[in-house]
């Protein structure tokens, strides 16, 4: 077994700055060719030990190998230098100074002040892609790392170059410029701009969409491409300029985007985007939801833009068939309006799709009280009570044999 | 007599048939069993029941003695011969009678009673709780997940002992019940453990969901509420003892590493509705921030957990957590939080954590939480506490950080005395860059007039309530002051010399205005004051101030005197300092014209 001296010896120095922080020698080489991507999901097997030759941890006494995402900074930067360095199958020796682990401050408990680590590490990995929402719906390889830890958050300003294919034909190439949320406005997907929130300037990587972050239902017949297709896009962040926080604004201006933003909202709506549209009204609701200290007139301005927020996001999701968020939302609007009309029949529409039919229908009933002439609301409520009939129907047929069939079970 | 009864009633069910026994023999043998044991012939119904011959009898209806056995148990005293007997009955009961059926009894008793008697209640029938489910061949686990929660439930209505004092008392017994629960459940926990090893089948997965729910719900209560330092001449501390307990459960079955990761890994499609999915977040929130708090302050378990993480990611993990805590009003939570956020603040090198950091909105949350400890909390420890995390906090950021930070502070405390030790803070910091010969363009330059520009002014010019903002107004007057000793004109590496037109405007010139203000305003106060001290002492109280129920007394004229003289103090020592001020700008600018 190789010892730290060993290494300290005639082992290679793996680190950008050449400082000897942290070095390697190669116990039995990889199998394959490529070496690990930033990003990607990495499983190691490892032992570590401290100068004195104590064991501090050990990978095999959980009985699973150690999983991390490459060059993130989630662990010591010896380990993001190591092991981007181990191909797969790789087992390896690192001897890491402290500056590149855990330096003066140490690991209570077990690791001490300016401690030099040694590690046998084995990189057991298939390499992933990064899935970057959890659903499947958006993988991302980088090809080309980018710079620092910030993002483009929603509402910056990037600069990119785009490829778009689809069925290995490419529809789309071009360099463009454009907010966050609005990428719409240039026949760009709302997964590019999903995306983008995660990618750090200069990075360069290949998106595959599903269809739900593609164009969707529509498609885009502008570049020939059918109802909910596959996308795959190269992109290159170039540069970017973030949006101000909302502490960073005070209220005049957050008044005066909040005027620009649900026009913006409101066009996409008309356009069937509704998840862009979404991003649009959202944005009011997170400026001026916590606002304080505003004057008489500011707070009537601000509530007349949360109201319409809060109804047209209901409307948003109420096609985006998430029901239980337009309650939400419909909450919200009541909550400013009690007798809004429109809140409480789209509040009734989403609970009638989530076959709540008496809130459905109290919600009907309090449209009419505030305008009995709504016809609507009217025939919402017939439907109301014919749903309801017909699930007390199949209730009824479902339970009549159950206890039944649980007195056969328990008598076994 | 009630022996002779339980004879009867015994003879008569020897040569029935077990399909025979009628409800009527039940309520009989109750009935019987219930007077031998309120009468003090325990011995004899203890010979009656381990008789051979009475199995078949003992098996199907001795689960209704269970409810006057547990009281004569508790009405004897312990030397007695009788509560032997009572106890011998009770496990002799354990052996032999239907598990489940005695199970439903020994469950009903628990969940019968309150108060002072839970847990001794509850320890009192552990032991033969244990043994019937180790019995029950179906629905076990399912029988463990309910007597668990079941015991929970009744227990969760109970105080925790918190001081040395009551831990010691163990006025209801809570710290020694908690104990005899895990050690009660730990047969369960062996089994899980065999069987993952030998392969897993469905029945498994149900018992281990029992004890992770059992785990999650102790993590809530009592330890979130426990105080878990080590406290000096209590040799075994019952909550730690606990902890540690849960812990080495939370190991054994596999759950501990993916619980202390739950935001990493989505728990699988278990929840198809999203709303459950957020309703057991929420509900779990507090036991995850307590199983990290245990972990990464009184290091219980860390020996399991992987030592290559990164300082900056293990707090950016548990922020989510400090987050939770610090928002609670309780002491012990927001002493957890507290003592878990400066754990992993300890951990890292001055300097060493990115801005970037900034952009998760925790990192943004957490110091406005703190900011409203250390000026909310009625606790005084815990207020100066969180000021010194805050200060920690600040330390670890790289400039760019700082920078930020102060900024969003500044933005969001309103609070004279937090912004005043912002203001303080910038001062070090341009100290620093101005001293060290690295290239800080945060706190020199164009970044620092941006917030120059935040911290030289009167927030609503001469209006402004100057007493209020006593802090932040001196705080400034010193950043002022030094900078205009330390920079010269000729340099200008901050930048103060170009701004000097715009500071007099919006901070100088308004503030000789609201002194002269205040000042004649506070002198015909007390001149007004002290007039009226002559005439009839009128109490027209427009309104009064209760604290704690207790109505405090209205302000003598002397004391408003003082008050009001005070704040005159106050006027003038903000005064001297704008003076000198002025008086050292006006220095150097002469002393520049005077070179050319």
């Amino acid at each position: 077994e190789v010892q730290a001296a060993a290494l300290a010896e005639r082992g290679e120095d793996i680190t950008p700055a050449q400082d000897r922080g942290v070095l390697k020698i190669i116990k039995r080489p990889g199998s394959e060719d490529e070496s690990p991507m930033i990003g990607d999901k990495v499983y190691v097997h490892y032992k570590g030990k401290l100068a004195n030759g104590k064991k501090f941890d050990s990978s095999r006494d959980r009985n699973e190998p150690f999983v991390f995402s490459l060059g993130k900074g989630q662990v010591i930067k010896a380990w993001d230098i190591g092991v981007a360095t181990m191909k797969k199958g790789e087992i390896c020796y690192l001897l890491c100074k402290p500056e590149y682990a855990y330096g003066s401050a140490g690991s209570a408990p077990k690791i001490p002040s300016n401690a030099t680590l040694f590690f046998e590490a084995s990189n057991a990995s298939e390499l992933a892609r990064e899935d970057l929402f959890e659903d499947g719906g958006i993988i991302r390889r980088i090809k080309r790392k980018g710079e620092g830890y910030s993002n483009p958050n929603e509402g910056a300003t990037v600069e990119i170059h785009l490829e778009g294919f689809c069925g290995g034909t490419r529809f789309d190439c071009k360099d463009v410029k454009f907010v966050v949320g609005e990428g719409e406005d240039h026949d760009i997907p709302i997964g590019i701009d999903k995306a983008l929130e995660k990618m750090q300037r200069g990075e360069q990587c290949i998106l595959y969409l599903g269809p739900r972050y593609g164009f969707g239902e529509a498609g885009k017949p502008k570049y020939g491409i059918q109802a909910n297709a596959e996308l795959v896009y190269e992109v290159t962040l170039k540069s970017f300029e973030k949006a101000k926080e909302s502490w960073e604004m005070d209220t005049k201006e957050k008044l005066e985007q909040a005027a620009i933003v649900k026009e913006k909202g409101t066009m996409y709506f008309k356009e069937g985007k509704y998840l862009q549209a979404v991003i649009q009204y959202g944005k009011i609701v997170s400026w001026l939801e916590m606002e304080y200290g505003l004057s008489e007139k500011e707070s009537k301005a601000s509530d007349s833009f949360l109201l319409a927020a809060f109804l047209n996001l209901a409307m948003c999701y109420l096609k985006l068939r998430e029901y239980t968020k337009a309650v939400e939302c419909c909450d919200k609007a009541l909550g400013l309006d009690q007798d809004n009309e429109k809140g409480l029949y789209r509040r009734g529409e989403a609970r009638l799709l989530m076959n709540e039919f008496e809130l459905a229908k109290c919600d009907f009933q309090k449209v009419l009280e505030v305008n009995p002439q709504n016809k609507a609301a009217k025939s919402q409520i017939s439907v109301c009570q014919k749903k309801t009939k017909e699930h007390n129907e199949r209730d009824r047929r479902i339970y009549a044999n159950m206890f039944t069939k649980f007195a056969e079970r328990d008598a076994k | 007599m009630a022996v002779d009864e339980l004879q009867a009633i015994i003879q008569r069910c020897q040569i029935l048939e077990e399909a025979d026994f009628k409800g009527e023999d039940f309520n009989l043998f109750q009935v019987a069993g219930q007077k031998c044991l309120e009468t003090g012939y325990a011995a004899q119904l203890l010979e009656v029941i381990q008789n051979e011959k009475n199995k078949v009898i003992v098996k199907n209806m001795g689960w209704n003695l269970i409810s006057p056995l547990v009281r004569c148990i508790f009405m004897y005293k312990h030397e007695d011969d009788k509560r032997e007997h009572c106890l011998k009955i009770l496990d002799q009961l354990a052996q032999l009678c239907n598990p489940k059926e005695l199970f439903l009894s020994l469950l009903e008793q628990i969940e019968q009673t309150s108060g002072e008697q839970v847990c001794q209640t509850v320890m009192l029938l552990l032991q033969p709780l244990q043994t019937v489910l180790l019995k029950l061949q179906n629905k076990k686990a399912y029988s463990v997940g309910l007597s668990l929660a079941m015991i929970m439930n009744q227990l969760t209505p109970l105080p925790v002992p918190y001081t040395k004092q009551q831990i010691q008392e163990d006025k209801f017994g809570l710290c020694q019940c908690c104990n005899a629960v895990v050690d009660f459940a730990k047969p369960f926990v062996n089994e899980i453990v065999k069987n993952t090893e030998e392969s897993s089948e469905y029945n498994d997965m149900e018992l281990k969901e029992e004890l992770l729910k059992f785990c999650m719900k102790s993590l809530k209560y009592p330890l979130l509420t426990a105080q878990l330092e080590q406290i000096e001449g209590i040799e075994e501390h019952p909550f730690r003892h606990f902890a540690t307990e849960i812990i080495d459960i939370l190991w054994d079955i596999r759950e501990l590493i993916p619980l202390v990761f739950l935001h990493r890994k989505s728990r699988g499609p278990q929840w198809e509705n999203q709303d459950f999915a957020d309703i057991e977040r929420k509900n779990s929130a507090d036991s995850l921030a307590c199983l990290s708090y245990l972990m990464f302050v009184q290091h219980f378990g860390i020996d399991c957990f992987p030592v290559v993480f990164s300082p900056s990611y293990l707090l950016q993990c548990n922020m989510t957590h400090i987050e939770v805590l610090l928002k609670r009003t309780e002491e012990s939570m927001l002493s957890k939080g507290l003592d878990l956020f400066e754990s992993c603040l300890l951990r890292m090198e001055d300097d060493g954590l990115l801005h970037q950091y900034l952009e998760f909105r925790d990192f943004i949350n957490v110091p406005q939480d703190l900011v409203k400890i250390m000026t909310l909390c009625p606790i005084e420890h815990l207020r100066k506490k969180s000021l010194n995390i805050l200060q920690l906090f600040i330390d670890k950021f790289d400039t760019e950080g700082k920078y930020t930070l102060f900024r969003c502070l500044l933005k969001t405390s309103n609070h004279a005395g937090v912004e005043g030790y912002i203001i303080k803070n910038i001062k070090d910091q341009i100290h620093l860059s101005l001293t060290k010969a690295c290239d800080n363009t945060w706190f020199t330059g164009l970044h620092l007039i941006s917030l120059l520009d935040l911290v030289l002014l009167l927030p609503e010019g001469a209006e402004t309530d100057l007493l209020q903002n006593s802090d932040r107004i001196m705080a400034s007057l010193n950043l002022l002051r030094y900078l205009v000793i330390t920079d010269c004109e000729s340099d200008n590496r901050t930048g103060v010399w170009t701004m000097l037109a715009k500071i007099e405007q919006n901070f100088l010139k308004p503030l000789h205005v609201g002194l002269n203000m205040s000042k004649a305003h506070y002198e015909a106060e007390i001149k007004s004051k002290k007039e009226n001290r002559r005439e009839a002492h009128s109490s027209n109280t427009v309104c009064s101030v209760t604290v704690s129920g207790e109505k405090v007394p209205a302000m003598t004229t002397e004391m408003q005197l003082q008050v009001l003289h005070s704040a005159l103090f106050t006027f003038d020592l903000i005064e001297s300092v704008l003076a000198r001020v002025e008086e050292l700008i006006e220095l150097k600018i002469k002393g520049v014209m005077d070179d050319n």
